[in-house]
């Protein structure tokens, strides 16, 4: 058990809601967990499972006059929810940073990536031309960058994908921020660079004491480098708790259809990937009843028309939302 | 003698003989419009009935217009009103229209509406109609208030382009990581979105002036520039034109004046966008 003082982020009832034309629509509802220091907390969900709107409603990023975000979001006791944009400045940088998903689109490619990092060294640190230059290269080397001396002077075009997204990783890092919020960080990279990138952020991690938020749709992904995982669909976390627990003793059929549909090393060849059935709901016209039912094989009268909240199960900090839970004996039947 | 380690320069395409020949072209054109007073040329609008129509010679460059004026000496002077023209309207129009344009399309919401409404609505009428309605009745007319005019006319053309050229980058990525770092809108502005829309903005600045040069001739050919017989390279052809059967010399030497100037500037605009641009990749 943690104390309060041990955690860096406190999300409670975190909702985020869109003015639509068509009417609201809730993108996020409803969202609690917390954060540790040190800690590697993985989201996991689909697409459109709203892991993107809630990691920008955690940094406060949401300031269209459509969107409105009520709860509350505890960074190191700062609220960030309804904070001015000045006091989100100032945590911004310093507090919290954030790996973009596509490293081709979040560097400005007329901007020399030196710069990039050295900006924010001067404008937040107020560090001198010389220092700033000498930190950025000593970050780039810390990211992995071969040369960094030479680099420091080059385009982003110059650069290939995994190298851009180390630049992208030492931008977000220069201001040494308490927490790294990386938004799907290996989405546009291939295999084997992916890994080299998760292993850096781990690595990294651990030399500058920093929590991570690891944002995903690949459960590879946060299964080995994460202490937490939470498991979203429809906006909502359907699953959370300790990656050990949700791995191995999940009680929520989503969570297995997730676990399911992704390859494993151990089955035979030409095996068939099981999918989960449909598509996930129109988040416009949520039914009152869980909101992954209409998809689940396990589904009663009772999923249609009242929705599960997120109740405990055995291990402490494991919690579900289903009326129908798995038990470890009991096959999932998808498809 | 090499160090082993010796990284090659970055190599870069040299801007290119025909690039520094259209430079020397525009300072020519430059001088000869500062200067023309200055310089050793023939009163331009002397008229000397001895020599009418007569075809370029060593006395007359260029010839001589139906009432026995230099041509050469009329073109060059010509260039001051349509250099001056063009550079002129495009700095308010400019002015104006690009800052705009760029704050509107990075800040968003309501100003932007309102702004872009305004624009849209001035843009819906046609500006050569609005520009001869403000010049038949703002008298008398000098080459200021035609720059005036042209430029406010401008406004909204300028504005739209450099709007749309900011929104499609505003969009990206790199602008909310460089907000999360904690730079300022004015930071964002400035080193994030303007090298991003610059290309646009000066090959557009380009063809702004061009286009300002021929919207004076059109002018001038409605009688709505300055009085003849000041001579500008649009008003030269305008009134080269009646004769253009006799002495056909009247209409070229002014056209290949202007068409010369413009091709020139859009030379070395693309050369330099080309030459500056890091954002294409270069296989």
């Amino acid at each position: 058990m943690t104390t309060e003082a041990s955690k860096l982020l406190v999300v409670k009832d975190l909702t985020t809601t869109f003015a639509t034309l068509a009417g609201p629509l809730t993108a996020v509802g409803g969202v609690s967990f917390d954060l540790n220091k040190n800690e590697t907390m993985g989201i996991v969900g689909e697409s459109g499972s709203g892991k993107t709107v809630l990691s920008r409603s955690i940094m406060g990023l949401q300031q269209r006059t459509n969107v409105t975000v009520t709860g509350s979001v505890l960074l190191n006791g700062q609220e960030i929810v309804g904070a001015s944009e000045k006091v989100k400045r100032k945590l911004w940088g310093t507090e919290v940073a954030m790996v973009f998903q596509d490293p081709m689109t979040s560097l400005n490619p007329v901007m020399r990536i030196g710069k990039q990092i050295d900006e924010a060294l001067r404008v937040r640190l107020g560090m001198s031309r010389a220092d700033a230059k000498a930190r950025a290269i000593e970050l780039l080397e810390l990211v992995g960058i071969p040369s960094p001396q030479r680099r420091y002077n080059a385009y982003p075009g110059q650069l290939s994908g995994g190298m851009r997204q180390r630049v992208v990783i030492a931008t977000a890092l220069a201001c040494t921020p308490k927490l790294l919020m990386a938004d799907e960080p290996t989405t546009g990279l291939d295999v084997t660079i992916q890994a080299q990138i998760l292993n850096l952020l781990e690595d990294l991690k651990e030399q500058l004491h920093m929590s991570v938020i690891l944002v995903t749709h690949d459960l590879g992904v946060v299964a080995t480098r994460t202490s937490k995982i939470v498991v979203m669909y429809a906006g909502r976390i359907v699953e959370m708790g300790s990656t050990r627990e949700v791995f191995a003793h999940h009680r929520m059929p989503y969570t297995r259809a997730l676990l399911e549909s992704s390859p494993k090393i151990t089955n035979p060849s030409h095996t068939r990937l099981t999918t989960i059935p449909g598509r996930p709901p129109n988040l416009l016209k949520l039914a009152d009843g869980c909101s992954f039912a209409p998809r689940c094989a396990y589904a009663t009268e009772r999923c249609h028309v009242e929705r599960p909240e997120l109740t405990p199960a055995g291990q402490p900090g494991h919690s579900f939302a289903c009326w129908n839970p798995l038990t470890s004996e009991r096959e999932v039947v998808v498809a | 003698m090499a160090h082993p380690h010796v990284e090659p320069p970055e190599e870069k395409e040299p801007l290119g003989f025909l690039f520094w020949i259209c430079v020397g072209w525009i300072g020519l054109n430059l001088v000869g419009a500062i200067f023309a007073n200055v310089l050793p040329l023939q009163n331009p609008l002397y008229q000397n009935y001895t020599s009418i129509n007569v075809g370029p010679s060593l006395h007359h460059l260029l010839g001589t217009d139906d009432i026995g004026r230099d041509i050469f000496s009329r073109v060059v002077y010509g260039s001051r009103i349509s250099i001056t023209a063009g550079i002129g309207a495009m700095i308010i129009g400019f002015g104006v229209g690009a800052p705009l344009g760029m704050l509107t399309a990075y800040r968003r919401g309501r100003f932007d509406t309102m702004v872009t409404t305004v624009m849209y609505a001035l843009l819906a009428f046609p500006g050569i109609v609005a520009t001869i309605a403000v010049l038949s009745f703002w008298v008398p007319r000098d080459l200021f208030k035609i720059i005036v005019v042209i430029g406010v006319a401008s406004i909204p053309i300028i504005y739209r382009i450099i709007r749309a050229a900011t929104l499609s980058v505003a969009s990206r990525d790199f602008v909310v990581a460089a907000k999360v770092q904690g730079a300022s809108d004015r930071r964002i502005l400035f080193k994030e979105l303007l090298p991003n829309v610059a290309p646009i903005l000066i090959s557009f600045l380009l063809i702004g002036v061009a286009t300002v040069v021929t919207i004076e001739g059109a002018l001038a050919f409605l009688g709505l520039s300055v009085n003849p017989p000041t001579p500008s390279w649009g008003n030269m052809i305008n009134e080269a034109r009646t004769v253009m059967a006799q002495n056909p010399w009247l209409v070229i030497f002014p056209s290949v004046a202007l068409c010369l100037f413009l091709l020139s500037l859009n030379y070395i605009g693309d050369r330099l966008r080309t030459h500056f641009d890091v954002a294409e990749v270069k296989l």
